[in-house]
């Protein structure tokens, strides 16, 4: 899913950097200069990426008022283990109060919030992405729910009901996914989905790393998913497979609005077509459940899936008053 | 022409960079179907912004860099071939503010300096060292190569990595006082017509 614009705003920034670093170096030459200076000339866009680099740098001039006094250099000044004893300004009540406000003019607009989460939903045969503030991702399957709380420590995500696939956005805080009692922890850049079953969830990496403990209350148990691996946890235990990535997108096809079977029984597959639909499928004859199919479907179009099938197999369909299909064997 | 050119980046330097991540925020809004990406928006905006020959003219550079926005988030529109209607909220508004109005102007220098030291203190061990021999003590690549015991090359690598990673952070950083309209979405604004 890399999208081709950002790789070009990021190669635009990344030869602007090189460019900043290359000048404030005081072996710059004067062909470097020059070189330089056609490259900017470019194009504006590589001028404008240019100045912002420029800026950056410029900002970050401020950090040597951190160092102490005339000490030879300590190339560890800046290590994260060492930034605690730097002062911490404490949050006022102001602020707090702000924030209630600004909770409250987003509900004003018309989204669900209630305590620092906010909710988003999708209804039966609809989906939805949801691009948060770090810019990870969320992308809601058919009747699902997410609330998102992101909060100074942590950003936290506990999916409801249904499935859906995170991105989660390179940032300081982790990116913790709750589902059916279990916690996940997404590296950054991690690509997954979740879906919930009766009992427990489903749990597919798709690029990044994930590290999944099905039991919270025991810490013991704690399971690191790779990309290319899927997991199945319930109160009965976890286990986990390698999948190919053909099989993860034909999992994932629902993002592109499509349904694909690769052999499934007929029955897995009307219950599949179920969850997208209100016009519910049944099957009226036990004989035919383990009919395997192959295809690639629309979600939304149960009667071109059950067209397919009574023209493939000995099949036939009834719809009743109510709209709903139910399949028979033929003959 | 040379002169003119310089007068015009610093215009650009002062009036539109620091208008980032209010941009960004108001970017988020044009793209809450997840089909463009916010960022591009905002490089963009930038790109068009800078271009401007008549930037003396402008009386209100966040309305103007608001409105090249605008523009984009519409051209990119139109270059879609599949139209999707989602809405999404913006997040932005929800995240607990800091800094408080009254104390902000004194602990500004300081909470900059905590940002930047934080931005660094997040780079990967080695990345982070070469910065800070280079930002915080000043020292040249060369000097910083033969410290650690690295090529030049390798070190200008780590200072481009380093500030890349800081310059994406401290666009990214939420302006206390927005400069740039952001009340209003796309659907706000269509109710709004629509009353009229």
């Amino acid at each position: 899913m890399e999208r081709e614009t950002g790789s070009r705003r990021e190669t635009v920034r990344q030869a602007a950097a090189l460019w900043v670093v290359r000048l404030d170096d005081p072996s710059c030459s004067a062909a470097d200069r020059a070189a330089f200076e056609a490259w900017r000339d470019e194009s504006h866009e590589n001028e404008a990426a240019f100045e912002r680099e420029a800026a950056a740098w410029a900002r970050l001039d401020r950090v040597r008022a951190m160092r102490p006094g005339m000490d030879r250099p300590d190339r560890d000044l800046l290590a994260p283990e060492r930034r605690l004893t730097l002062p911490r300004f404490s949050r006022s009540p102001w602020a707090r109060g702000m924030a209630a406000v600004a909770v409250a003019a987003v509900v004003g607009a018309g989204v669900m919030t209630f305590g620092s989460g906010t909710a988003y939903a999708t209804a039966i045969g609809e989906r939805r992405v949801v691009v948060l503030s770090d810019n990870s991702r969320i992308e809601l399957n058919t009747d699902s729910k997410v609330v998102v709380r992101y909060r100074k420590g942590v950003r936290e995500v506990k999916l409801l009901r249904g499935e859906a696939v995170f991105e989660a956005a390179k940032d300081a805080r982790p990116f913790v996914i709750k589902a059916a009692d279990a916690v996940m922890q997404a590296d950054a850049g991690a690509e997954m989905a979740v879906r919930l079953r009766s009992d427990g969830a489903a749990v597919t990496v798709k690029r990044g790393a994930v590290a999944l403990d099905p039991e919270p209350a025991e810490p013991k148990d704690q399971v690191r998913l790779t990309a290319g691996v899927a997991a199945i946890y319930s109160s009965a235990g976890h286990r986990s497979r390698v999948v190919s990535d053909s099989e993860i997108d034909r999992a994932l096809a629902w993002r592109q609005g499509a349904i694909a079977l690769n052999g499934q029984s007929l029955e897995q597959a009307v219950a599949e077509f179920n969850r997208y639909n209100r016009q519910q499928i049944s099957i009226a004859d036990p004989s035919i459940s383990g009919l395997r199919l192959a295809g690639y479907f629309q979600t939304t179009e149960p009667k071109s899936f059950v067209a397919a099938v009574t023209s493939t197999f000995p099949v036939r369909a009834f719809e009743d008053s109510d709209g709903a299909i139910r399949l028979s064997r033929r003959g | 022409m040379t002169q003119d050119d310089e007068h015009r980046r610093a215009w650009f330097r002062r009036e539109i960079l620091p208008l980032e991540p209010d941009l960004l925020a108001y970017a988020r809004q044009f793209c809450r179907d997840g089909q463009t990406d916010p960022e591009d928006l905002v490089h963009e905006t930038f790109a068009r912004a800078i271009a401007c020959k008549t930037w003396r003219e402008i009386g209100n550079p966040a309305g103007f860099a608001t409105r090249i926005l605008r523009n984009c988030a519409l051209d990119a529109l139109r270059r879609r071939k599949v139209l999707t209607i989602t809405a999404v909220a913006d997040f932005d508004r929800i995240e607990p503010i800091d800094e408080t109005p009254g104390a902000h102007m004194m602990l500004e220098s300081r909470e900059e300096l905590r940002a930047l030291a934080d931005a660094i203190a997040e780079l990967p061990t080695q990345c982070r060292r070469v910065f800070t021999l280079r930002k915080v003590y000043s020292l040249s690549p060369d000097e910083i190569a033969v410290r650690l015991g690295l090529s030049v090359s390798t070190v200008e690598k780590h200072l481009v990595k380093g500030l890349r990673y800081c310059s994406e952070k401290l666009g990214r950083r939420i302006g206390r006082k927005s400069k740039v309209d952001e009340g209003r979405s796309w659907s706000a604004r269509r109710d709004h017509d629509a009353k009229r």
